[in-house]
């Protein structure tokens, strides 16, 4: 399970925090655990906004073509 | 003079004198040539000296030498020799699938208990070796993996040619000992998982240190990347699933269109509850032959791998992290910059040990630090906390006296 971590302040969200050990993940393509992360959450691993609540439907599908 | 030819004992003369011949022999094939006990031995080529071996055997070039294996990089493999430790230092740990010291991840998806760390046993012109004992010990399902790994970038074998018909032959070798005998047995393969070469290799001597060494041919098919992938992945198995080995012994040593993680017929490890198994002195060489270890300065060897992992050090209470600023009552911004460019924007592996920001005016101990944001070269990272006057300009320390840890990893 995944979570969207807030950014400072104006700033985008870039980074995503793998819930299962508290890593913290860039939205970098050529990092691994990001390419972890997009295949798990097109595979219906759950991944939470950045104030915890489910991220599904279309907006996820949304978010995931934001992605890099 | 007298000067004998003999099958047994060559060409000699009385005292060793010097023979000199302006016979032109296309081939000659002997198995000792020796210049006396004072003379110097000289090769040449267009009347000119270009090779000299004096009395003390020091080899002189007259000028260039190219060889296979050139010596800058000779050894492909990072931290072969199992000195760098950012991820666990000394100590023993218990993982699935994780890396345990630099560039070398283990994946044990068998039984339970197992541990793997950096090991002081270490062969002859060694210091470290990598070392995995089985906890319970099972046997592996089809699917399992179990096996030590290290991902070659890609952008350090662009000169191997593969994929292509220029393919190079490599020589993969490595100092190994084990609590069990047989069969045991690795893999080469590509980042798609459909080019691997399962190699095998024997342990006749329980608990001995032996040398291996493998030569394997270039792979002239497949997709081999030369970017910062996975260039080329090599495995030591410890004990693979049907799935992940080829069917019979048809398939070891030898090119597969197929994704193997090990050889058929390997010694399960992870099967014999207690068992260990210690690797060192790992290297990969082009060329058909195994040369000596490729001995970096510890300072080169701990730049390339914090390409991959890089570990914000400290052990006292007050030692600084980075510089930053406080935005807000609850939250405030720190910086790190790497001491070498990572390989891509680096995740923060874990929770890292406290840390505390100071204002100059008071300390605020953070409830919680998390990557803000990172590139190749630095890292922001948000650190949380209540009381903070906004605005104002910070440094960051670890908390606590204790072996700290803030890791930042980009492994392959």
């Amino acid at each position: 399970m995944y979570q969207l971590l807030e950014n400072t302040p104006s700033l985008p969200i870039s980074i995503v925090q793998r819930l299962s050990d508290k890593s913290c993940i860039p939205f970098d393509k050529d990092n691994t655990d990001y390419q972890q992360f997009v295949r798990d959450i097109k595979n219906g691993v759950q991944l939470n906004d950045a104030e915890g609540n489910p991220i599904t439907g279309s907006a996820l599908t949304t978010f995931i073509n934001t992605l890099p | 003079m007298t000067v004998t030819i003999s099958g047994t004992t060559g060409i000699t003369s009385p005292g060793g004198d010097i023979i000199t011949t302006s016979l032109v022999v296309p081939t000659i094939n002997v198995q000792t040539i020796n210049a006396g006990s004072s003379n110097t031995l000289s090769l040449q080529t267009n009347n000119a000296n270009a090779l000299t071996i004096n009395a003390s055997q020091q080899a002189s070039f007259v000028n260039n030498v190219s060889m296979p294996n050139t010596f800058g990089f000779k050894n492909r493999i990072i931290n072969g020799g199992m000195t760098v430790s950012q991820y666990n230092g000394t100590s023993s740990v218990t993982v699935t699938n994780a890396y345990v010291i630099d560039r070398f991840a283990i994946r044990c998806d068998t039984g339970s208990s197992n541990t793997e760390g950096q090991s002081t046993t270490a062969p002859t012109g060694f210091i470290n070796s990598l070392v995995f004992t089985t906890g319970t010990g099972a046997s592996p399902g089809s699917s399992a993996q179990n096996r030590i790994y290290q991902g070659i970038e890609g952008l350090n074998v662009t000169d191997l040619g593969w994929g292509t018909a220029n393919a190079k032959t490599v020589t993969l070798s490595f100092w190994v000992r084990s609590s069990l005998t047989g069969q045991f047995g690795g893999v080469l393969n590509n980042s798609a998982f459909n080019r691997s070469y399962p190699f095998t290799y024997t342990i006749s001597s329980a608990n001995t240190w032996i040398q291996i060494s493998i030569t394997i041919p270039g792979d002239t098919s497949g997709t081999w990347l030369t970017t910062n992938g996975v260039g080329i992945g090599v495995f030591f198995d410890l004990g693979m699933g049907s799935t992940f080995v080829p069917s019979s012994s048809a398939g070891n040593n030898t090119w597969n269109g197929s994704d193997y993680r090990g050889a058929y017929g390997d010694t399960a490890v992870v099967g014999t509850s207690g068992a260990t198994f210690y690797i060192t002195g790992v290297q990969l060489e082009v060329g058909a032959q195994a040369t000596s270890f490729d001995y970096r300065p510890y300072g080169t060897e701990l730049a390339l791998c914090q390409r991959y992992c890089y570990c914000v050090p400290g052990t006292t209470a007050g030692d600084r992290v980075g510089g930053g600023f406080i935005f807000s009552s609850t939250g405030g911004i720190f910086y790190v910059y790497f001491p070498v460019y990572m390989r891509a924007s680096p995740t923060l592996l874990g929770t890292p040990s406290p840390i505390s920001l100071n204002d100059s005016t008071a300390a605020y101990a953070a409830s919680a630090v998390t990557l803000n944001g990172s590139n190749v070269n630095f890292a922001a990272f948000a650190a949380t906390s209540s009381g903070m006057t906004a605005y104002r300009g910070c440094q960051a320390y670890f908390t606590n006296t204790q072996t700290n840890t803030l890791l930042l990893t980009s492994e392959l």
